[in-house]
Order: structure tokens, then sequence, then C-alpha cells
């Protein structure tokens, strides 16, 4: 995944840009740090994903605060990107957010985020997938906050009931165990219409987001077409179908509602679980291994960003510093579920939720099939504009069965190399 | 005018007596209006007090235009000048790293073939058979529900109003909600279709248009003719589609709603009509319908000039059902969320900006045929 490179030809237009403001984005690191490290007030942004997260968000802010003489003030925002970006463009950006992909590339090309990935702590020390996804022409700006990998959600009654014993391993025991499940109202797979969920198939089957040197997209391979063509398939014998097809908003919606026997869904499902449906028996298992016997799943994650030109950097990054800690990650990760950026924190966390067997009857499910996800997985494509071209696949994925997928990937391409091309 | 030339033509032959009487209360009206209008011109001219009254008049109003400046036309400047830059949203818009690059953002919609028109292309398609759709319907239905109520026999009036009136007051995000709840793929109006042996379809994701399931029950599919041209980024087989299934729930929703305030309008403008009219022509012998077509119909029309002119205008803006219902859902997009889905979703609020400035274009520019169109039919 050399991202950076694909990043730089991307961005070219843009580094003039920031060469005539002054802040080039190379030297962005040598930035001297603004402010105090005691006695000060911190703004921090955050994009929750129910109580647990900003508990334990405000939690941590105080820790902090406690310990280091200063006070942080957590604003959770109710639609993130739209306020993040007012405060930046206002001027008065927070002093610490969650840097999410999507707005990654421009925040770095507009020289608004601190070059802090190595303030923080020793690059190394984080998943070198995740590190990536925040180096941009070859500096490393943010740490990972924590990852999201995807994985199979089996309900364990449903399971039982239809005779099933071993999870399934590969494409044809997914889709014989799906015809197995489906019965009742009940379907046997249920995903989001979604490349986010989709794209797993892909990289199962041996193919990418972006080709081998990371200077183009690569949808229209034929491993993607196979792919998508296999789920198509499954969605024809009615064995799969879209959460939209069984009125939920998401994967886990349906999982939980007892619509779906089987979901596709990141480790954010957990918490929704714990806290929405805390009857439903599940278990988690790595998604199947494609024909070539080749594993695959995407990771989603986020940084800790740092705004460039608060005045407040060097508490900023004081604070960074704590949040990214190993015992802060596994805080985190033991309150909401998400998976530490650390494989040394993420092992221990997974060590500590993996005794849990399959039919044990237990509302916490293993974790260990989210971790092992980290090591294969496809991160998402941070290109500036993709969300658009990306909804554009996806709103055509509500209808599974009917889809043309060689069609369908080569318009996707067609619309993302436009990006590239502007 | 039409009215008080025949009404004078009919004098003569003492013919169609209600007519006659008609015409006189329409003359009486703009007699009445007339002189007003005299008055008002014959303050232009202006002397030492009057450019006294004239500054006095300028600094009582100076808060509100001060407001206006700072609000309405600077940001509306501002947002003019971005539509032809590359700013992306998270540095000053007029900080120097903000490029202008000409009219690219316009090509990028009107002219380059690729997502950006075929998006516009589509919303400018979804939201012009939304508004051909519902500005008549809300309309029609409000001017109808206003007679109904102001029917000096109708009993329990003050509760028929609520009722109309209801939906207008109503949060239109918990209406959407609701409606979502109704047209969801296993909702009340599939479980009813259902019990007739109908299988509804998924109402809110279907993209296809009503006109063209019409045509395929006909055995038309895919008209070379009409698919090998195109428009925007759309060929002209989907710009025949007619409504999605998507927007024809957004149009239900909205005549709903709406027509419980323009009844008001009416309601207001009917209770302005002398009783008087309609009695006289009564007992002239008009019936019903030709008292409601040639005496009230013609009373009410600045009220439905406005009222048109307020649809229309709304109609093209609609947003809030839109982002509530599907985001980034191909069956229900429209230019209003286009212009939300680049600024803040891709960070392209130069685009984003040029798809406002093109909605804000093709208003003034359908009002203003609107308003000519209706001047004339009105007046016929």
């Amino acid at each position: 995944m050399k991202r950076w490179q694909f990043k730089t030809i991307a961005g070219l237009s843009a580094a003039a840009a920031m060469l005539a403001t002054g802040v080039p984005a190379a030297t962005a690191s040598k930035v001297p740090l603004t402010g105090k490290l005691h006695g000060v007030t911190l703004t921090f942004m955050i994009a929750s994903s129910g109580t647990a997260e900003t508990n334990a968000d405000k939690a941590a802010a105080a820790a902090w605060g406690k310990a280091t003489g200063n006070k942080v003030n957590v604003i959770n925002a109710s639609n993130f990107q739209l306020q993040l970006t007012e405060g930046f463009a206002g001027g008065s950006p927070p002093d610490v957010f969650y840097g999410q992909t999507g707005m990654f590339e421009n925040l770095v090309k507009n020289g608004e985020l601190l070059a802090s990935g190595s303030l923080v702590g020793p690059p190394g020390a984080f998943y070198p997938s995740l590190r990536q996804e925040f180096t941009y022409n070859g500096t490393f700006y943010c740490v990972p906050k924590d990852s999201s990998t995807l994985a199979l959600e089996i309900n364990v009654a449903d399971w039982k009931a239809a005779g099933l014993t071993n999870p399934p391993t590969t494409w044809a025991q997914l889709e014989a165990d799906a015809k197995a499940l489906t019965k009742n109202g009940v379907t046997g797979l249920v995903i989001s219409p979604s490349l986010d969920r989709v794209g797993a198939f892909f990289a199962e089957n041996g193919g990418s987001y972006m080709n081998a040197k990371g200077t183009n997209f690569a949808f229209n391979t034929p491993q993607n077409v196979a792919a998508l063509g296999f789920l198509k398939k499954m969605a024809q014998q009615g064995v799969l179908k879209t959460s939209a097809q069984v009125d939920s908003g998401w994967g886990g919606e349906a999982f939980g509602t007892g619509k779906a026997a089987m979901t596709i869904e990141g480790n954010w499902i957990i918490g929704a679980m714990q806290s929405t449906y805390p009857k439903i028996n599940y278990e988690v298992v790595p998604l199947p291994a494609g024909p070539s016997g080749k594993h695959g799943t995407l990771v989603f994650t986020n940084c800790w960003g740092i705004a460039a030109n608060g005045k407040n950097t060097a508490a900023a990054v004081s604070f960074v510093k704590y949040l990214a800690s190993p015992a802060q990650q596994l805080r985190f990760a033991n309150a909401f579920g998400v998976m530490p950026s650390r494989p040394a924190v993420a092992r221990q966390w997974a060590a500590s939720h993996s005794a849990t067997p399959v039919a044990s009857g237990t509302q916490t499910p293993s974790v260990s099939a989210f971790v092992q996800g980290d090591a294969y997985a496809l991160p998402q494509v941070a290109t500036l504009g993709f969300p658009t071209v990306q909804s554009a696949f996806d709103s055509q994925l509500t209808s599974l069965a009917s889809i043309d997928p060689a069609a369908l990937l080569q318009q996707l391409q067609t619309n993302a190399e436009a990006l590239l091309h502007p | 005018m039409a009215q008080v030339s025949e009404g004078e033509g009919t004098r003569d032959t003492g013919a169609l007596p209600a007519r006659v009487a008609v015409a006189e209360a329409a003359r009486t009206a703009q007699d009445r209006r007339a002189p007003a209008r005299e008055r008002l011109g014959q303050r232009k001219p202006t002397g030492r007090l009057r450019k006294g009254e004239n500054l006095f008049g300028w600094l009582f109003v100076s808060p509100s235009v001060a407001v206006l400046l700072l609000f309405l036309f600077i940001p509306i400047l501002l947002a003019l000048y971005v539509s032809f830059t590359n700013w992306s949203g998270v540095t000053n818009p007029l900080s120097s790293s903000v490029k202008t690059v000409g009219l690219a953002n316009y090509k990028l919609l009107l002219n380059q073939p690729g997502l950006y028109q075929q998006n516009f292309g589509t919303a400018i398609r979804n939201n012009l058979y939304f508004v051909v759709f519902t500005v008549p319907l809300q309309t029609g239905l409000a001017l109808l529900l206003a007679v109904v109520v102001n029917n000096k026999f109708l009993k329990a009036k003050g509760f028929f109003r609520t009722v109309a009136y209801f939906p207008s007051v109503t949060s239109s995000i918990a209406i959407t909600v609701v409606f979502m709840f109704l047209f969801q793929g296993t909702g009340v109006i599939n479980t009813l279709l259902g019990f007739v042996g109908i299988q509804g379809p998924n109402w809110l994701f279907d993209t296809r248009g009503v006109f063209t399931l019409i045509y395929n029950a006909f055995g038309v599919n895919n008209p070379a003719a009409l698919v090998n041209h195109q428009f925007l980024g759309l060929n002209l087989w989907g710009w025949v589609a007619g409504p999605s299934l998507g927007m024809c729930v957004i149009i239900i929703m909205l005549v709903w709603t709406t027509s419980g305030t323009f009844m008001l309008f009416f309601l207001a403008a009917l209770q302005q009509i002398s009783e008087d009219l309609d009695e006289a022509s009564e007992i002239d012998g008009a019936t019903p319908w030709q008292r409601f077509r040639r005496v009230t119909l013609p009373m009410l029309r600045p009220t439905l000039v406005l009222v048109l002119l307020l649809g229309f205008i709304s109609t093209w803006q609609v947003f809030d059902q839109v982002f509530l219902i599907g985001p980034d859902n191909p069956a229900t997009i429209t230019p209003a969320y286009y212009s939300y889905q680049l600024s803040f979703q891709d960070s392209n609020f130069g685009a984003g900006a040029a798809v406002a400035f093109l909605l804000f274009c093709l208003i003034v520019f359908l009002t203003v045929l609107q308003r000519k169109f209706i001047r004339e039919d009105l007046t016929r």
C-alpha cells in the first residue's frame, strides 16, 4: 500500500499553494511548539460513537488535566466534519481532535495538521498499516488513535438450530452456511450496501483498491469483478441481502433484531450489541478466505489530530501522548471496544478477551478475530473527493442481485480516476 | 381587465346581469386602488423637508440594513467568490492559499462528462419533477381546503382548520421520520399493498421513475433514440423518467405538510372578499361553479400569485427531507443536498458553491418566467 506515492501525485498542486503560505508540509514538524505545558485550557473535539466513548474520552481528559495542571474542554460534535471544518475556516479549530481519514489529506495539504507523529511516540510502536494511513510525503503526521477491522459475526442460536458446526473458512462454506441459515424470515448473511463491506471480498480474492505501486486505483481488476460476482450470486439465491433490503440502517441492526443470522461488521458492533441487543448470543470469527486461500479484511482508523496553528501545541502534544499511551489505549479498548493501535497492547487486549468458546452463551465474544485482521487488512481510500465517488457506487449496491459487477467497477474506476486528474 | 371590458360589452344588451354585477365589483375594486397609487405618486416630489425624511428613513432602517448586509449580502458575495476558487473549507477563504480557478467548478458541473455532471443532472432532474408535481398539487389542495373551511355552513370550523394546519406546524424532521417508517420496505404502506396481493417496492431507495414504469407497462424500454442522447450527464431516457418512487414519497409528504400553510393564505384572502359579491351574483343566477370561477378566483389572484411564487422557490430548495431520508441516495438527491454533499463530504466548497449559484440562477430565471406566465394567464 504505498499510498504516499500516490498522494504525492495528487497533491502536487497543493504543495505549491503551501509554499506560498510559508507552511511547506515537509518542514511542518520543525515548527516550534507553542504555549506553556501547565495552566492552559485545551479544546478537544470528538466524534463519539455513543455514551461509553464520550465518557471514556471525558475521563481521560480529566485525568490528564489533573495530572498536569491543565484543563480540557471536551466537545462531542453532533456533526463532526461540519463542526471541525467550521473551526478551521473560522481560524479557531479545536486543539486536539479525531483526525478522520476523509479529512486527513485536506488538512495536511493546507498546513493545518501538526506533524506530531514522531513527537508523540516512537512510530514503530504502531501498526505499520495504520501508520501509513497517516503518512504524507514521508512525514508521519498523527498517531493512529485505534483501529477497527471487519470480521464475521454469527448468531449462535441460529447456528445451532441449523445444525452447523465449524465456522466458514472458505467462500464455498460461507455460501453453504448462509443457505442453511436462511429460513423462517431470517436471511443467512446481511451486510451494509457499501464498498466498506464488499471491499473485504476484493481483498480475500487477491484484489485491492490501488495498484501495486500505489499510483492509481485498481477497482476494475478481474479479482474484484469475481468477488462482486460471488456476492451477486449469493444475493440471487436470496441468502445474502443488504441491510436496506431488510429495513435496517446497518448490518448490526439486522443482526441484532434477528433478521440476519450472520453479518460482517467491525469491532464497533460489540458496544452496539451490549447496549442495544444484549440478549443476542453471538460469536466473531475471521472472514473466510477467498478461492486462493488468501485472507482479507478492511481496516478503519482515526488519528489524534493536533491543529498546527493552535496556541497551545506543546500542551496538546503532551495530551496526545497520554491518550496514545499503552495504558490509556487499553482503557479505551475495554470501555467501548476499539482495538489498540499498538500491536503489543492489541495482543494484550485480545488475550484478556479470548477465553470465550463459541457456545458458552456469554455476551462478550472473542475479539481475537478483529485483532488478527490488522495484519492483512486493506486501508481506506483517503483521496480528496472520494466520498462522493464511493456513495455513487454504494447506492447501486442496494439491490445486489441485479447488479452488473464489471460495469459497476468500471464506473467506480472511471469516477475515481477523475479525482486524480482534475 | 378582461372582466371589465366584457362587462361593458354586455351592459348595452342588458343580458347576463350576473356578469355585470361582477364587472361592477371588479371595477370598483380597481377604482379604489387607482387613487391610492396616485397618492403615492404625489409623494415623489422632493423638498427640503422630504430630504430630511429620507435621511431619517435611512437612519431608522439602518439596523436592519446592517444586519442584512452582514448576514446576507456579504456571505452571498463571499460564496460567489468561493465558487470561482478551489477553497477546501479548512482555511480562511480569503487567505492566499486559496486559488481562483476561473470557471472550472462550473465547467465540472455543466460541461465535463463525469460523476459531478451526472450527479448534478440527476439532482436537477429529480427536483424538476418534484417542483412540477408539488407546486400545483399543494396549491390546489390548499385552495380546496380553504374554500371548504371557509364555507359558512360548515360546523366545527376551528377543528377542521386546526386539523389542516397541524402538519405545517409539526417539525419537518418528525414528519419525515414517520413517513420513512410508513414507506420502508416492510412498512405500513407495503403491508397494506400486500393485503391486496401487491408486492410493494422499497419506496425510498427506488430510483425507477414513475413514467419509466408506465412506459415499461406499454413495452417501451430503453429506446435507442433517447438512450443515445445525453444532456447534463443523463441520457434523454433518464430525463423523461419522471419522479423516482423515492421522490414521490417526498412529494406526497410536502403536499400534505405545506398545503396547511397555504390554506391559511387563501383563507385570509377569502375572508377579505365581501359576502355581498357572492350573494349578488347568486341573486343574478350564477351557479356555484360560476361564482367560484368568475368571482372568487379573480379576487384571490394576488394570493394565488404569492402562493405559487413561494411554492416554486421553496420546492427548488428542498433539503431537510432529502438529508434525512437518504444521505447519498440517488433516488432523492437534489441540488441543495448535492451542494451540501460536495462541500462538507468532499471538502470541495468551490464546486458546492457553484451548485448553489446555478440553482440560484435557475430559480431567478423560472420565477421571472412564471410571473410573466401567470400574469397573462389570470388576466385573460
